[in-house]
């Protein structure tokens, strides 16, 4: 499978003001693809709309299409809540639930109704050990999640979203809010998860595009300038718009 | 899956169900209120007195004449067409009977008597719809004076039978009309008077310290603290206090035992913390560069506070006394403690009355509890506490706007 | 400068001692405020211990047998506190009971659940609920729940006085309770972080689920605030309970259709006749109620703290 969503025509509206305009796109399988561009430009307007969050806006309209494994997402009757159990997310501040850190890491598994504990032990070692928490946390699983600092939060949340076994992962300037060498954890992390999951992440920052991401989209007044393989937009961009925001002429 | 979606509206089934047991409860005392209550309720319930006086009145020698009935008269009331009156069969709170005068014709002799009770002989009497007749004296075609009226027990039907075949009529022996809350009202407007008085200077002066002066230290929480605590004890415990410790200040005004004055002065310090804590909500609304702008003018920290921030606060202390009031009027263990039960129609600062959440566990607390009568002075307070309620609301959005 | 003229000066000494008498008025006002507790607690307790010492003029009381007594007769003077008290523990526990959920759900379903125009119509009925005075429910109560009681008891063939009963006392209660304890859980839950709930929705969790599952659980101090509150209001609760409690004279009464006594309605019953040691004797039941609201919050708050340490 070359592309796992395919992005056609779609345009968005916040009642009468249009956020998204005729976003056309197809984000790669089992890669990392970044959003770019300056603030308030539908980056995170169309992350949103790949797991249906922006139902809960109102006087929200999205019209166009966004095919995942063929299905078209916006307009045929697909159920949301197991549309989000395929394309998970992880938030700007992270928000772990006032529990333990393994009641945090399986609370989706019991919102599905899987209560057997073995299952529950064995899907949060996996989980912790692939967002590379496992060590840091593996004596006290019973204790609070808050006990932890930023950054461990930030992976324990990647990990509560990996023990639903999404295929893609959505992440939401997920290091903003933490300090440098949590960041490069995090960096490092999403590296690794690619393997087997696809990745899309709205960044603010094109130094943390430039390191870590396979193909790049460059957002403008909520259109897509420019989608390339990320080595490309940043050495030769197609657009000038593109070359201005990377050279730091604006944004 | 199909198992989340019934755990999913089971749960939503629950919700909406636990949700309309409020309204459900609500629906049922109103009504159950409406149903007792809505047949006592008249004009003349907050003019009346609630214990019924007794007046004998003399006539000289009435005779018969003609009198037409109204067209108008409630079911049941019987006309008499030699004297001009109507009586019909009623009851007392007591539950017992009587016969109620329900109509009396302007020309009817009975308008002009004579008071022979003590104290009042010679001055004019006369009967009033309302009144409830126990005897009425009358002169048989015998010549020998009998007695007809509840006395002798005959209802309304036997006893203007007996009045229509008279000769002449003699006296009568009634009873004003008890049952009203005109005493409660007085004593509990004279109760929110006496509270106020005393809690909002002092409740408002408190809350400006904390706002105001008071520094973030351990002695301002404390304070704070000690002032919180005020809203956990219960109302009846107030009550203990106050014939502790406030009555001897009611004894050095030659109050003896219960009083309005004892009951507003324990009533105050309920008040405390509900006009302290919306005073110093109102006050901290007030933006800084006000206080900043009058100092830098010269003007001293009391002429700020009187010409600047007081004023400016103004809805919150509405507010605070109009929530003081709301709570003066539901308030009935303190006072039954500190200003007594005894319904008084002539209420004294100095002497004990009820208020009407009083007067309302005192027609309960009987042995012959008056629903009626308790359900229809309930209603009365609903409607105030409303009203109350809803000026606070409006206050709080009219003052939200200004800033 | 403007301010050094004599005539400036005297009128700027007459601001600050202006200044000053104010700031001493308005701390004394804070002083008196805050000492009132104090007072409460100081003159009600001595009074109240008064009974027990060797010089009461109406013959020392046994501390002890007060303090465990299972009978309370006024015409016999014996004044046994016991077994009022485990009948208040019993009407209050029971009421919170019965309103804690029916609170917290209704709370739930103002925030959350409610479209906005039935939302604000249920959060109109709390507060009007809230707002109705004690000797109304009273009024209520005695002509209603009463009934109902009664009616409940010939259908099990149980014989009550009327209806007066603990049942009824723990149903007024419960009625009483709910406004507190939901509008206290309605400002918990308001104030739950919404992240904390699109975190849920992004895992695939139903709003309900996520209700339920993460909005209550981050809401629980204030919630449990709101119990305690409404405990408390419970205990306290005098003039309503007096009019369907039925006032037994020994106990303590566990049978829902009996007729009970709390320390409230001991506090309450026949007052008009009383004197002397029956008089003094109140105070000293002021005391243990007191302590009972006391011990309560505190066992309250410690069984919040042990459930706050997560399964």
């Amino acid at each position: 499978m070359e592309n796992i969503f395919e992005i056609k025509n779609l345009n968005l509206f916040y009642g009468d003001k249009q956020a998204l305009k005729n976003i056309n796109l197809n984000i790669a399988h089992n890669a990392v693809t970044a959003f770019i561009g300056p603030s308030g430009c539908g980056k995170s307007t169309l992350l949103r709309c790949l797991n249906r969050m922006n139902d809960l806006i109102p006087d929200c309209k999205v019209e166009g299409h966004i095919e995942i494994d063929g299905e078209d997402i916006v307009n045929d009757k697909i159920n949301v809540v197991d549309l989000r159990t395929k394309v998970g997310m992880v938030f700007q501040k992270p928000n772990p639930f006032p529990m333990s850190i393994y009641e945090n890491v399986v609370y989706g598994l019991r919102c599905q109704n899987i209560s057997d504990k073995k299952v529950l032990d064995e899907v949060c070692e996996n989980s912790l050990r692939k967002a590379a928490l496992w060590e840091e946390v593996k004596d006290r699983l019973k204790d609070n999640a808050y006990g932890l600092s930023g950054g461990q939060q930030q992976r324990l949340c990647i990990a509560r979203a990996i023990a639903m076994e999404p295929e893609v992962i959505l992440m939401d300037e997920p290091t903003s809010a933490l300090d440098p060498i949590a960041t490069a954890k995090i960096e490092e992390l999403i590296q690794d998860l690619k393997k087997n999951y696809t990745i899309v992440i709205v960044t603010h920052s094109m130094q943390q595009a430039a390191r870590i991401s396979d193909d790049t989209a460059f957002f403008l007044l909520g259109e897509v300038i420019e989608k390339s393989p990320t080595k490309e937009l940043f050495h030769i961009p197609k657009d000038k718009r593109t070359e201005d925001y990377i050279t730091g002429r604006f944004g | 899956m199909k198992k989340r979606n019934t755990q999913d509206n089971l749960l939503k089934a629950l919700v909406y169900a636990a949700s309309s047991l409020s309204l459900l409860v609500l629906v049922a005392l109103l009504s159950f209120m409406l149903q007792k209550g809505w047949g006592s309720l008249s004009l003349d319930l907050f003019t009346r007195p609630y214990w019924s006086e007794p007046i004998s009145i003399e006539y000289p020698s009435i005779y018969p004449g003609e009198f037409e009935s109204p067209t108008d008269l409630p079911e049941g009331a019987v006309f008499s067409e030699a004297y001009g009156f109507a009586l019909i069969d009623s009851t007392n709170p007591k539950k017992e009977a009587v016969l109620e005068l329900v109509y009396l014709d302007p020309n009817s002799p009975l308008n002009h008597g004579t008071n022979i009770q003590a104290g009042h002989e010679g001055e004019a009497a006369t009967v009033v719809v309302g009144y409830w007749v126990d005897k009425i004296g009358y002169m048989n075609t015998k010549g020998v004076v009998r007695s007809s009226g509840r006395i002798v027990g005959q209802n309304a039907q036997k006893t203007i039978q007996a009045l229509d075949q008279s000769v002449s009529l003699e006296n009568a022996y009634v009873q004003t009309k008890g049952g009203g809350i005109v005493g409660s009202l007085l004593a509990t407007l004279y109760l929110i008077f006496v509270s106020l008085l005393l809690a909002l200077p002092i409740g408002i002066s408190t809350a400006i310290y904390l706002n105001e002066y008071a520094k973030r230290n351990m002695l301002t929480s404390w304070i704070r603290s000690s002032i919180e605590l005020l809203t956990g004890v219960p109302s009846i415990v107030f009550g203990l206090m106050g014939v502790l410790v406030l009555f001897p200040i009611t004894a050095l005004f030659s109050a003896q035992g219960t009083s309005i004055l004892l009951g507003g002065l324990t009533l105050s310090v309920i008040l405390l913390p509900i006009i302290i804590r919306t005073t110093e909500e109102s006050l901290k609304v007030v933006p800084q560069s006000f206080r900043d702008a009058s100092l830098s003018l010269g003007a001293n920290q009391s002429q700020t506070l009187f010409k600047i921030v007081i004023p400016s606060a103004i809805p919150g202390i509405l507010t605070a006394t109009l929530l003081g009031i709301g709570r003066i009027i539901g308030e009935s263990a303190a006072l039954i403690y500190t200003m007594g039960t005894f319904v008084s129609d002539d209420p004294k600062l100095l002497k004990g009355a009820t208020s009407l959440a009083v007067q309302i566990w005192s027609i309960m607390s009987g042995d012959q509890p008056n629903f009626a009568l308790a359900s229809a002075i309930s209603l009365v307070i609903l409607l105030i506490v409303l009203i109350l309620n809803f000026s606070v609301k409006l206050l709080a959005k009219r003052f939200r706007k200004v800033w | 400068m403007r301010t050094s003229s004599p005539s400036h000066l005297k009128a700027l000494k007459r601001k600050l001692r202006e200044d000053a008498l104010y700031k001493g008025l308005f701390t004394l006002s804070a002083f008196v405020s805050s000492m009132m507790i104090i007072i409460i607690i100081i003159f009600i307790t001595l009074k109240g211990i008064r009974p027990f010492l060797p010089n009461y003029e109406f013959g020392q009381q046994n501390l002890w047998a007060f303090l465990t007594g299972m009978t309370w007769r006024q015409d016999q003077a014996v004044y046994g506190v016991a077994f009022i008290v485990i009948n208040t523990l019993i009407s209050g526990f029971s009421a919170l009971l019965i309103a804690f959920p029916i609170s917290v759900l209704t709370a739930l379903f103002i925030v959350k659940i409610a479209p906005p125009l039935l939302s604000k119509s249920i959060e109109t009925v709390v507060e009007i609920l809230a707002s109705i005075p004690s000797v109304v429910y009273g009024v209520f109560a005695a002509g209603t729940i009463v009934k109902l009681v009664q009616n409940l008891a010939m259908l099990g063939q149980i014989q009550t006085a009327g209806g007066n009963s603990l049942l009824a006392v723990i149903l007024l209660l419960a009625i009483m309770i709910f406004p507190t304890i939901t509008s206290l859980s309605m400002t918990a839950i308001k104030a739950v972080d919404k992240d904390l709930e699109l975190a849920s929705l992004a895992l695939g969790a139903t709003p309900t689920q996520t209700n339920f599952k993460v909005v209550l659980s981050s809401a629980k101090s204030g919630i449990f605030a709101g119990a305690i509150l409404g405990l408390g209001r419970a205990f306290g609760e005098a003039t309503a309970v007096g009019m369907v409690a039925g006032n037994k004279m020994f106990g303590p009464s566990f049978n829902p259709f009996d007729i009970t006594r709390t320390l409230t309605t001991t506090l309450l019953a026949g007052l008009k006749e009383t004197t002397g040691l029956d008089y003094d004797i109140r105070f000293s039941v002021g005391i243990v109620l007191m302590g009972v609201i006391l011990v309560s919050n505190l066992a309250i708050n410690a069984f919040k703290n042990r459930i706050g340490t997560i399964k």
